[in-house]
């Protein structure tokens, strides 16, 4: 125990870079996401077939393969196949690799989000719109778009704490989030070397961050009680 | 609603439309006859690719890359005149790294294994280390050598020398993700016993640290460190007309002695 306490300074600033890698990566995709995820959702209910399949079909293979695989081919397929490595080996070109896949993943998972939201507004809703000389774009921005907000928080609150969790399987392509940095002390790292419990207390990180996230987005979602 | 699906198909071909014309300039410059010697000059970086692993490449407090083979990387890119750039890869993940030139070579305590010499260009072996037994301290007295091991349950990490001599003695295991890994089962009971490289056990079991109560019980048959590059790479023989000489005029001896290695270094 008192091995612990004498480690733990080390430790917890280690584990502080680490969790950074994993703050940015998780907002980065947000932020990637909420809007590209729209775009698919569209995309996906256009009444212009071709579309709405080629769409369909890209969030069939994103959501059909493990995101694992997703991070390794994004980063080491323009290397080794088309032998121009666009990400560098460095952290930052690890970090970009790791948020496109992640935005690309979780835009997929988000678009169907979107569409059960706009899908579950009932008609009366936009019949309504237009016995008040609302335009089709009035009536999707003001009406329709407003109360998916209200639906989709519920399963979107689920999706980003996934999200949480699933930025630690970006280690797999070596970017230095929490778990790695924690995983670093059981081989050797800062002077420590043989330490387990490092890699134990990153979920105290995770646990603490998903604790604040549950909170505000219960928040969010009494707010957006006014629609009913 | 009309417009909007309009505009997005537009951006989609365009996406994909860019796309294609970057895929075919990067095949066209991929076919570019340069040498890897010439290819690292012209970028003026060596990319090392490493794991943290004592005494071998590690992070001193400033977080500056140290150890035996970070020291040498340093010198053998100071006669290349070239700067050295050291990064950190998924150990699993190292000929892809290379090959994805991500990264230039492995130089990481690395055992020369059929695996790894079949999918790199290795250099000559410049350290040996031998492959040891760890088990729960009470039990040391019971393994004094490899005949005494069947019936124990082992832990190694997958595709590690370790690994390997478990196979050649036909005993029973599983393998794990790092040495660490097949620390950890030991102390969690999940395995009776590991394979790991000497030099790790040195720095990683006993006093003061967190396998306190486990202990080399006996050590398996020896190995070959080497550093490893892309197939076909002309930096191999730089990298071994380098060693040769650094092992002639004593700096490489000298290197050794800063970590307490130069028992391990081989020489020829």
């Amino acid at each position: 125990m008192e091995q612990i306490l004498d480690q733990m300074p080390i430790v917890i600033t280690s584990l502080n870079i680490g969790f950074i890698q994993t703050l940015k990566l998780f907002f980065v995709t947000l932020i990637g996401a909420f809007p590209l995820g729209l775009i698919i959702a569209f995309g996906s209910m256009s009444r212009f077939k071709p579309l709405s399949y080629f769409t369909k079909l890209i969030v069939w293979i994103i959501r059909g393969t493990p995101l694992m695989i997703q991070l390794l081919i994004i980063y080491y397929f323009p290397g080794l196949v088309l032998h121009k490595p666009v990400w560098g080996g460095g952290e930052a070109g690890r970090f970009l690799a790791a948020a496109v896949s992640f935005v690309l993943n979780y835009s997929c998972y988000f678009s169907e989000i979107y569409r059960g939201g706009i899908q579950g507004v009932p008609v009366g809703q936009e019949e309504a719109g237009l016995v008040l000389g609302m335009t089709k774009n009035q009536i999707f921005f003001k009406v329709t778009l407003l109360q998916m907000i209200k639906r989709i928080v519920p399963p979107m609150s689920n999706e980003i704490i996934t999200l949480v969790k699933d930025t630690s399987l970006a280690r797999i392509i070596a970017l230095q989030e929490i778990i790695w940095a924690g995983q670093a002390f059981m081989k050797g790292s800062h002077g420590i070397s043989g330490a387990i419990w490092p890699l134990f207390f990153t979920a105290i990180y995770y646990l603490i961050f998903n604790g604040i996230l549950t909170i505000l987005l219960g928040h969010l979602e009494k707010k957006l009680d006014y629609f009913r | 609603m009309k417009k909007i699906t309009a505009f997005i198909l537009m951006m989609i071909m365009t996406v994909l439309l860019t796309a294609c014309q970057d895929s075919g300039a990067g095949s066209d410059s991929g076919g570019s006859a340069q040498t890897d010697m010439e290819y690292i000059k012209d970028k003026g970086t060596l990319v090392v690719g490493v794991t943290e692993y004592a005494p071998m490449d590690y992070k001193d407090e400033n977080g500056e890359w140290i150890g035996f083979d970070a020291d040498m990387a340093k010198a053998f890119a100071k006669t290349l005149d070239v700067e050295v750039e050291f990064i950190e890869i998924d150990w699993d993940n190292k000929i892809m790294e290379l090959e994805g030139k991500t990264i230039d070579c492995v130089w990481n305590g690395m055992t020369l294994t059929p695996e790894v010499t079949s999918a790199m260009d290795c250099s000559d072996a410049y350290c040996g280390n031998a492959q040891v037994v760890i088990v729960p301290s009470e039990d040391a007295d019971k393994y004094p050598d490899a005949d005494s091991l069947s019936g124990l349950t082992f832990a190694a990490e997958a595709g590690s020398a370790g690994e390997g001599v478990l196979q050649e003695l036909e005993l029973e295991y599983t393998s794990v993700k790092t040495q660490a890994d097949a620390l950890m089962e030991i102390a969690a009971g999940t395995s009776g016993a590991a394979v790991i490289d000497s030099s790790m056990a040195d720095a990683m079991v006993g006093e003061g640290t967190s396998y306190a109560d486990l202990t080399v019980a006996c050590t398996l048959n020896s190995e070959e460190y080497g550093v490893g590059f892309r197939k076909g790479s002309d930096l191999v023989k730089a990298l071994n007309d380098f060693f040769t000489e650094s092992l002639a005029d004593g700096t490489m001896k000298k290197c050794a002695e800063t970590y307490e290695m130069q028992d391990m270094l081989l020489e020829k």
